[in-house]
């Protein structure tokens, strides 16, 4: 993995950048919820003290005789509906209608009170509807035998009334009081039949001086006049529960814009409802993007939907909140919408009088503040990230790149130095400080060393050929000496071996001398003009005479190679790489020579078939005192190349090493004049 | 009466192996190990010839200054160097000096004889009367075997003693192309390419002193050289 990924990989890491922002986000929101709540609650307390005093706006109930499931709900009506049948046009939502299943089909009942009046809606399914006999009504109001719905209304401990809705035919019906059939139909009371598929609808209106505290309704059905099945809502009138002007009085005084304000009776029965929570900052927020949506339901905890802390349509407040309140124990809710990002916080809170829990108090509010703040601190922190995010990645990887070049021109100048042998360079970065600056001068002593071991190299056979002279002086004139002496016979073996030895050592020395000499010669050589083919070719010729059992082919295009230089050091190295071609091969083998003009170069090259190169050798091959011949072989020191090297350098050229099919190939390259 | 020849050399062992061999071949040997005793010895006499090392241990061109200095008092005086220094750059040096022969010490014994024996044929035969006998002549070169000099043009060319028998093996035969090997044993001494090339082109250079066009040597490549005539 290069530098640059790798930092860049680490530059991934500014994406906790946004994972603190959002931490610190959720801790503000959560903190500014709770201190919301703490306001709600001492709102929502201070009004539920308030409240205790108007004990009797509350229901009152007879312990015995409270049943929740049994209580009808007075929803306020803010216009009248017309008693046709139909519950169109109440001013009520259709989740208002409450079923009810006692009995074998469900019922859908609805009260509600408008002015001096209450209303009812009753929707009943009834496959066989039975209407009453006409005429017979009057007479006979409770036992007869058809499909009706009674009202009952009570004021315990008083007696009850129940007042009878049955029809002859789908219209407007007459409402008979059953404890007295005969008393003449109340004008103010109407009501009126309406068939619908599948059962019937009566919509009633009853005036309230009529009706108790206590009202129940009871559907009787009928299939046929023998067989009459009554259903009931419940056993007993439950309490009739209405809406407190009152209370709703008191409760304006206090709510604020943006708040709305529920009293609630024991049982979670609103009988108060003040204030919206819209307002008309609220209706800007709600069109949300997509992507901060997302960012929302990533970040913020989410909530229960806010619709769910609307009012309750039934008109019993039954959220878990508002239930533990009942139970006396005051607890805070929090709505909030996915899709808008709207929030509610609710709090309710006991209503209690002289220790008796008489009802609750909701308190609620859209949090425009926290929103808004949510948002801002949600735009900034993406904006801010994201920007942080680029600026810190690019820098990271100009930074990588400024580093990772660094290290790239350090090796390149490295390798260069290598390459050209000329290693006691100035690397870059070599003044630096930081650690690419350690590299470098690591490097560059480093280079400097292997520099001084070259020339060392170099130097050694010149100078060891240099001090070994004098001592081999006195052994080949102390043998010459020894020559004239009269020596035994087998002594003059000796002595003739031991001449042979320090003839050969003189060889050797020779040899480890010439790679000096030459370097000496091409420093004072004259230049001479000539032409490379002419020296070649006669060069061959007599390799054939010198090599005899090696065939010599000189292959070139006939035209004239005009080089400048010294011809004879140009011989020797030819003589180095023949003599090296010679070795490698085999007797018969055939020794190509060849002359040919290569990319404006001049190409001198002598192929031997043989055995290839061993690739590690390729570059060292042509250093000084490096031999590729196995150690058995130990009249070679490896100078004949290097020697080659030498004068193909001090002619401006390159001489190069490469493996062909079946054999080797050495190339010399020279310029062409 | 014996000749009488002085070693300059400071590594004991040859010079008490060179002082023997002298010795057997019945020369008066004279040896010092420094300059300073040798000069001293050379004020009161002059030796025959004369054999100096280059180096002579702490004095380390006390070998060259010795042949200025011998060569200034005596011009005929025959001086040969012998080191271990086998530099171009020590051998023109020394030779500019007017030594007659630089060798170096891997020379043998038998060929540092022959030239000691040559040098000193030489200086007899400058003492004699000049005489025709042995005398080649080949065009504008003119060759005095006995006084091992060589003239072209009629005008000496001063060749040391090595550079005379090389021009005298190609010269003897005109046309016939001498190689290295051939070159050496007439030159008795053991020389690599490099050096043979040296001597050619000095023997050259010399000769060009004189004409400037001169090309009576040709070098015929790989194979070695030849004199040509007209």
């Amino acid at each position: 993995m290069t530098l640059k990924r790798q930092l860049l990989f680490v530059s991934l890491l500014t994406l906790m950048l946004p994972w603190a922002g959002c931490e610190f986000i959720r801790e503000t929101e959560l903190a500014l919820r709770d201190s919301q709540q703490q306001m709600l609650a001492g709102t929502a307390q201070a009004f539920a003290d308030s409240l205790s005093q108007y004990r009797e706006e509350f229901p009152e109930r007879a312990e015995s005789s409270y049943r929740v499931d049994d209580s009808l709900y007075g929803h306020p009506l803010e216009t009248t509906p017309s008693i046709d049948g139909y519950f169109d046009d109440w001013p009520l939502d259709e989740s208002s209608l409450r079923s009810l299943t006692s009995g074998d089909d469900p019922i859908d009942i609805v009260t509600g009170i408008a002015g001096e009046f209450l209303y009812l809606f009753v929707a009943v399914k009834d496959k066989n509807v039975v209407y009453a006999d006409p005429g017979s009504m009057v007479r006979n109001a409770g036992s007869q035998h058809a499909d009706r719905v009674t009202l009952v209304s009570s004021n315990p401990p008083y007696l009850e009334e129940q007042f009878s809705f049955a029809a002859e035919a789908p219209g407007a019906v007459v409402a008979i009081l059953l404890s007295d059939p005969d008393f003449p139909p109340e004008p103010a009371i109407r009501s009126y039949w309406q068939d619908v598929p599948g059962g019937y609808q009566l919509e009633a209106r009853i005036p309230r001086s009529l009706l108790g505290t206590h009202l129940g309704v009871i559907i009787g059905n009928t299939s046929d006049a023998a067989d009459p099945i009554t259903s009931f809502t419940s056993s007993t009138p439950g309490t009739f529960v209405t809406t407190s002007t009152e209370l709703a009085e008191i409760a304006s005084a206090v709510v604020q814009p943006g708040m709305r304000l529920i009293v609630t009776d024991a049982a979670g029965w609103r009988i108060a409802t003040v204030g919206n929570l819209r307002t008309q900052s609220m209706s800007n927020a709600t069109t949300v993007s997509n992507w901060r949506r997302f960012a929302y339901n990533a970040l913020i905890e989410p909530g229960k939907e806010p619709a769910l802390a609307d009012p309750d349509p039934l008109g019993r407040e039954q959220q878990p909140y508002v239930e533990a309140a009942l139970d006396g124990r005051r607890l805070a809710a929090w709505f909030r919408s996915t899709e808008s990002g709207r929030a509610v916080v609710a709090v309710a809170e006991p209503i209690t009088s002289s220790n008796e829990m008489i009802g609750a108090v909701i308190v609620q509010q859209e949090t425009d503040a926290i929103l808004t703040l949510t948002n801002r601190g949600l735009a900034s922190l993406m904006s801010v990230t994201l920007i942080t995010m680029f600026v810190v990645a690019a820098i990271l990887l100009g930074y990588a790149t400024f580093l990772s070049r660094r290290v790239r021109h350090l090796s390149l100048a490295a390798e260069e130095a290598l390459d050209s042998n000329r290693l006691q360079v100035d690397l870059p970065s070599s003044s630096s400080g930081d650690e690419i600056g350690d590299l470098s001068r690591s490097f560059g002593f480093v280079l400097g060393q292997l520099g001084d071991y070259n020339e060392y190299l170099r130097t050694l056979a010149s100078k060891l050929s240099h001090e070994l002279r004098t001592p081999l002086a006195i052994v080949t004139s102390s043998l010459d000496n020894l020559e004239h002496e009269n020596l035994s016979e087998t002594a003059i073996g000796y002595t003739k071996r031991a001449k042979d030895g320090a003839d050969r050592l003189r060889k050797i020395l020779r040899a480890m001398s010439e790679a000096s000499r030459v370097e000496e010669l091409m420093k004072n050589a004259e230049l001479e003009k000539f032409d490379l083919a002419t020296v070649v070719e006669s060069t061959v010729t007599a390799y054939r005479d010198v090599y005899a059992d090696r065939e010599f082919s000189f292959e070139h295009d006939g035209a004239s190679f005009p080089a400048s230089g010294s011809p004879e050091l140009l011989i020797q190295m030819l003589d180095k790489l023949v003599d090296n071609a010679v070795s490698f091969s085999t007797s018969g083998d055939e020794i190509e020579i060849a002359l040919s003009l290569v990319n404006r170069e001049t190409s001198l090259s002598v192929s031997n078939p043989g055995p290839p190169l061993p690739e590690r050798m390729r570059t060292q091959m042509f250093d000084s005192m490096v031999s590729m011949r196995p150690h058995t072989d130990n009249k070679h020191l490896g100078l004949g190349l290097y020697v080659a090297k030498l004068i193909a350098d001090g002619h401006d050229g390159r001489i190069r090493a490469d493996n062909v099919e079946g054999g080797v190939r050495f190339t010399v390259l020279l310029p062409v004049l | 009466m014996a000749k009488c020849i002085a070693i300059v050399e400071d590594e004991a062992a040859i010079r008490e192996n060179y002082v023997a061999a002298f010795t057997r071949e019945g020369y008066r040997v004279d040896a010092y190990e420094a300059r300073q005793p040798a000069l001293e010895a050379f004020a009161a006499r002059l030796p025959d010839l004369v054999v100096i090392d280059v180096n002579l241990k702490d004095d380390v061109e006390g070998g060259f200054e010795l042949c200025r200095d011998l060569r200034s008092r005596a011009a005929d005086l025959p001086i040969i160097f012998l080191t271990a220094r086998d530099s171009e750059f020590d051998a023109v040096s020394g030779l500019r000096l007017g030594a007659d022969d630089y060798l170096t010490k891997d020379i043998s014994l038998p060929h540092l004889m022959a030239r000691i024996a040559a040098l000193f044929r030489r200086t007899d035969a400058l003492s004699k009367p000049q005489s025709t006998e042995n005398r080649i002549s080949r065009g504008d070169l003119d060759i005095d075997t006995d006084r091992m000099s060589i003239s072209w043009q009629d005008q000496s060319v001063g060749l040391t003693l090595t550079e005379f028998w090389l021009v005298y093996a190609m010269a003897r035969y005109p046309g016939h192309v001498k190689n290295r090997q051939q070159l050496m044993d007439a030159a008795q001494a053991v020389l690599d390419d490099n050096t043979i090339t040296s001597h050619i082109k000095r023997i050259r250079r010399k000769f060009v002193a004189i004409d400037e066009k001169f090309d009576a040597i040709e070098t015929v490549y790989g194979m070695g050289y030849r004199w040509l005539s007209e």
